[in-house]
Formats: C-alpha cells, structure tokens, sequence
C-alpha cells in the first residue's frame, strides 16, 4: 500500500516536471501583437499565420473603407480606455492609421495620448459597421498573441 | 451599402477566425466555420424579425 503510494507520488512528480511550461519569449509576443500572423509564422504554423494574417487585414481594411472610427483615450471617459485597448490590438495597423490620420505632430502634441484623432465619417452609412469591423480586428489579434503564447509556452500544439 | 452583405462578410472572417484558432484538424475546422457561420447570419436574421413588434 505505502509502495504504491510512493510510486503513485512519484510517478506524479515525474509527470509534473515533464510539463512544466516553457518560458515564453516577449519579444515574440510583442511581434505577434505588432503584425498579425506574424507570431505563428515564427512557431512554423505557416497556414494558422497567413489566415488570421488575411482575416485581421481584411476586417481593418473594411472597417477604414466603411469610415469607421478607431477608439482613442478621451479625457474623462475611463471607458475610452477599455475600446482603445481594443483597438490598439491591430498592432502596427492601429499605429500606421492614426499616424495616417494625425501625422507625426498630431500623435505627439503635448496633450497626448488624449486628443487623437481616430478618425471616420460619423455621417456616413458605415461609420458604426466600420467601427465594428476595426474592434473586431484588434480584438482577433490579441486573441491570436494569447494562441501565440499557448503555443510558445507548450500548452497547445 | 448592402447591409446584410456586410453581415456575411463580418460572419465569414469571424468563424474562419475562430476554425483556425480553436481546431486543428480539417474536418473539425469545416465544422466549426460551418456551425459559427449559421449560427451569427440565421441568428441575426431571426433577431431582426423578433424586433419587428418592438418600437
């Protein structure tokens, strides 16, 4: 009985060693969050990359057509945060429009990061289309940089 | 703008978003797209009607 325990607990230490998680590279996060795919290309999963890679361009390119508007911190609206956090999941995406639409002076005024233009249309037909496309694209990329560490880290193949 | 086409569109990348995230395999992924892309397009039109008694 005791033998079996012992062997029980260490088969189980043994077991528990085996798996332990691999320590995650940030870098690799940080590439996985700047351009889409590219962190799963990095991991040798060539076709999982080039689909989110066209998925996540292709809801940004369409929410930029429709005129929808990118979320920016807004002085006193706590809850600006929660969309801009969102959207700042396009990664460099997110950072090419809003230079697009602000320039360099823009981004860098003296009241920044409030004060951004996120640019859109609010007349137009698809501004709140557009503007659900570029959530659901920053959104996708940091569900794609939580799959990257998965996979980075061992728990999934 | 067609609206609906948009709806498609939004229900098209989303479920090949999540085939390729949560399955691994072919067939597993063909399931999934196939179950996600009916359940966002029916739902949002079976919503739409539902909304009609409501001002």
């Amino acid at each position: 009985m005791t033998a079996n325990k012992a062997r029980r607990d260490g088969a189980r230490s043994q077991g528990e060693s085996d798996e332990q998680p691999q320590p995650v590279s940030k870098v690799l996060l940080l590439v996985a969050w700047l351009i889409p795919g590219l962190g799963h290309w990095l991991l040798g999963k060539r076709l999982r990359a080039l689909v989110f890679a066209g998925v996540i361009l292709g809801a940004f390119i369409t929410g930029v057509l429709l005129h929808g508007e990118l979320a920016v911190p807004q002085q006193n609206s706590p809850l600006s945060w929660f969309f801009a956090f969102g959207c700042i999941g396009d990664g460099v995406l997110y950072l090419i429009r809003l230079l697009w639409i602000n320039g360099i002076d823009g981004i860098f005024s003296a009241s920044f990061p409030y004060g951004l233009d996120g640019g859109g249309n609010p007349v137009a037909v698809g501004f709140f289309y557009g503007k659900t496309f570029l959530y659901t694209a920053g959104l996708m990329n940091l569900l794609v940089v939580l799959d990257v560490h998965d996979i980075a880290r061992g728990d999934k193949s | 703008m067609d609206h609906f086409l948009l709806l498609v569109w939004h229900a098209l990348l989303v479920a090949t978003f999540f085939a390729f995230l949560w399955r691994s395999d072919a067939r597993g992924r063909k399931f999934l797209f196939l179950k996600t892309f009916l359940i966002m397009v029916v739902g949002a039109i079976v919503l739409g009607w539902l909304m009609f008694p409501f001002p």
